[in-house]
């Protein structure tokens, strides 16, 4: 771990019922430097903290602002008392990235908020490239296209035509599909084979 | 009369860890004895060596806090020992005393630290060193939880200097076979060395160091110190002659400190341990541990943890250490850092000090708070 995980002045939301649970959760996380609220009642898309700890036992489904099996759009650790599978998977399909077992024993809570926060910073990361994945497939047909007119026009075979289109890529320093588009609509030609 | 209230004292004094287990419990038991003398019946101390095994000390525990009557442990010296028996004191609610300086990342409310943690130890003395001796580090560690937080967090003090990690080793806890260790730091050449071992591996790489510097001035103190934040005067006795003069330690307290108004307990400790007996930084921060919960149990009339909890984060005491004040927040202790160098008569010149730190287990704050600049005393 390159950087000690650093929650000072993060705004913390607990949505429990205060009982002794919440008190030593709240310590807890108020000397990890952590501005805490508790409240049992239905979060707003307005109101969103920085990091939501969710009583997994009692949550029902309007608790929270997203939607069942959604991305949740901040971590959120899961407060569980009960073993029941049916809370557990509430947990998971409100994207809990970590359960904290009540009783909640003290030294289980930095771990948990640095593992809900890596796991909230991964799925983030997996969005973006899939976006990007989805990007370059949705281009496809643009490639092949380019691809066919530099067969035609120059001459090349198609791994030839593929090679000369990843090297202009790499030397304008974009991807294969940028420089697929700009050739099939005529903005930009390769440099002449020398 | 009412029964005395018993104080567990839970320290093993075997394995690596035997020197500083034995300065420990002494610590503690003089405390009590000393208390005893003007509080009669008051406490009464409580015995067990777990003899260097995790499950001796949560059988001892168990024995003190369900079979003797305990509702206070001064003990353990680990990291692992101490997370052994946090269980078992929390299930019987009582308070767990610990006193050695450790890795940080715990803030457990039935614990009192008066141990440093790292922004009481490794930060102040990194800024201590970065500026004269350089950002080019080696980090020597054991296998085990300290070494491996202490170097991780070196790297990233290093990282954020902008300097580099000369090389980054580690060795098992009882190995003293540091041959390789040595060969890799006179390859790498670093600016100076952070000490994470533990007892003889620590005391054979700092023979070994000396003997590097003799065959290699480049790797003398005075150019290449190396550098531990736990090595005190309860372990110097174990090195043969001078061979860590020069090294440097960073600790909360140094035996004979300018300053420090221990006149009184020096001479109870020469008549009780002997006059070469030195004061550690783990001998007073475990006295300080021991005089704070008799204190607070006389000025309360009684043992019971949240009570005496309560009783210490009201209170400022006048301690071995200083005036000594428990943060509710944490449970640590606020501490003064020192660095010393080790001097030719068993002992540590006091070189640079700051005051009274309040102990940030997480390093919450570190990001956002300036730090205070370090006074040079010398």
């Amino acid at each position: 771990m390159k950087h000690t995980p650093n929650f000072s002045h993060r705004r913390a939301l607990l949505l429990h019922r205060p009982d002794s649970n919440t008190d030593r959760l709240v310590r807890q996380l108020k000397l990890l430097g952590l501005l805490v609220e508790i409240a049992w009642q239905p979060l707003t898309e307005a109101a969103l903290p920085d990091i939501v700890l969710v009583d997994a036992d009692q949550g029902w489904d309007g608790l929270l602002p997203w939607k069942s099996g959604e991305e949740a759009p901040c971590p959120v650790v899961a407060l569980l008392g009960t073993e029941a599978p049916s809370r557990i998977a509430w947990a998971l399909e409100r994207g809990a990235g970590a359960i904290l077992a009540k009783p909640v024993n003290t030294s289980a809570v930095f771990p948990a908020l640095v593992l809900a926060h890596a796991r909230h910073e991964e799925r983030l990361e997996m969005r973006e490239r899939l976006r990007h994945l989805e990007e370059r497939v949705r281009l496809r047909p643009v490639v092949h296209a380019a691809i066919r007119l530099l067969m035609q026009k120059r001459g090349m075979s198609e791994d030839e035509a593929f090679a000369a289109l990843r090297t202009a890529a790499m030397k304008q320093r974009q991807t294969v599909e940028a420089i697929a588009v700009a050739i099939a609509a005529g903005t930009f030609s390769l440099p002449e084979a020398g | 009369m009412r029964k005395a209230h018993r104080i567990g004292i839970l320290y093993s004094t075997s394995g690596p860890y035997a020197a500083i287990g034995r300065d420990c419990r002494d610590a503690a038991e003089f405390a009590i004895a000393q208390y005893g003398a003007v509080m009669p019946g008051l406490v009464e101390p409580v015995h067990v060596d777990p003899g260097a095994s995790l499950k001796g000390y949560v059988e001892g525990a168990i024995t003190m806090l369900r079979d003797r009557g305990c509702r206070h442990i001064i003990g353990t010296v680990t990291s692992a020992a101490r997370k052994e028996i946090i269980p078992v004191v929390e299930k019987h609610d009582g308070l767990l005393w610990y006193t050695c300086p450790y890795e940080g990342f715990e803030a457990n409310p039935n614990v009192i630290y008066t141990g440093a943690c790292p922004n009481q130890h490794l930060l102040p003395l990194f800024d201590y060193l970065l500026p004269r001796f350089g950002t080019r580090p080696y980090l020597a560690g054991a296998n085990y939880v300290w070494g491996w937080e202490m170097n991780r967090l070196a790297r990233e003090l290093i990282n954020a200097a902008g300097g580099e990690i000369a090389g980054e080793r580690y060795l098992p806890l009882e190995e003293t076979s540091v041959d390789l260790l040595i060969a890799d730091i006179e390859r790498e050449r670093p600016d100076f060395i952070l000490n994470n071992l533990i007892g003889p591996a620590s005391y054979a790489f700092l023979e070994a160091m000396h003997a590097l510097a003799r065959r290699d001035p480049a790797f003398a103190p005075e150019r290449c110190p190396v550098v531990s934040c736990d090595l005190t005067e309860c372990e110097l006795d174990h090195l043969p002659g001078d061979v860590a003069v020069g090294q440097m330690s960073a600790a909360c307290y140094f035996d004979g400190m300018a300053g420090s108004e221990d006149a009184a307990l020096r001479g109870e400790v020469v008549r009780a341990f002997g006059s070469g007996r030195r004061i550690s930084s783990i001998f007073a921060a475990t006295y300080a541990a021991a005089a704070l919960c008799i204190e607070a149990i006389h000025a309360i009339g009684d043992d019971e943890p949240r009570a005496v909890r309560q009783h210490l984060y009201s209170t400022t005491s006048q301690t071995v250490l200083g005036p000594l004040r428990i943060d509710a927040a944490t449970n640590h202790a606020a501490l003064p850092f020192h660095l010393g160098r080790i001097n030719r008569t068993g002992g540590f010149d006091v070189i640079a000090s700051r005051p009274a730190i309040s102990a940030d287990p997480y390093l919450a704050g570190q990001r956002s708070a300036a730090r205070p600049r370090l006074r040079i005393v010398s």
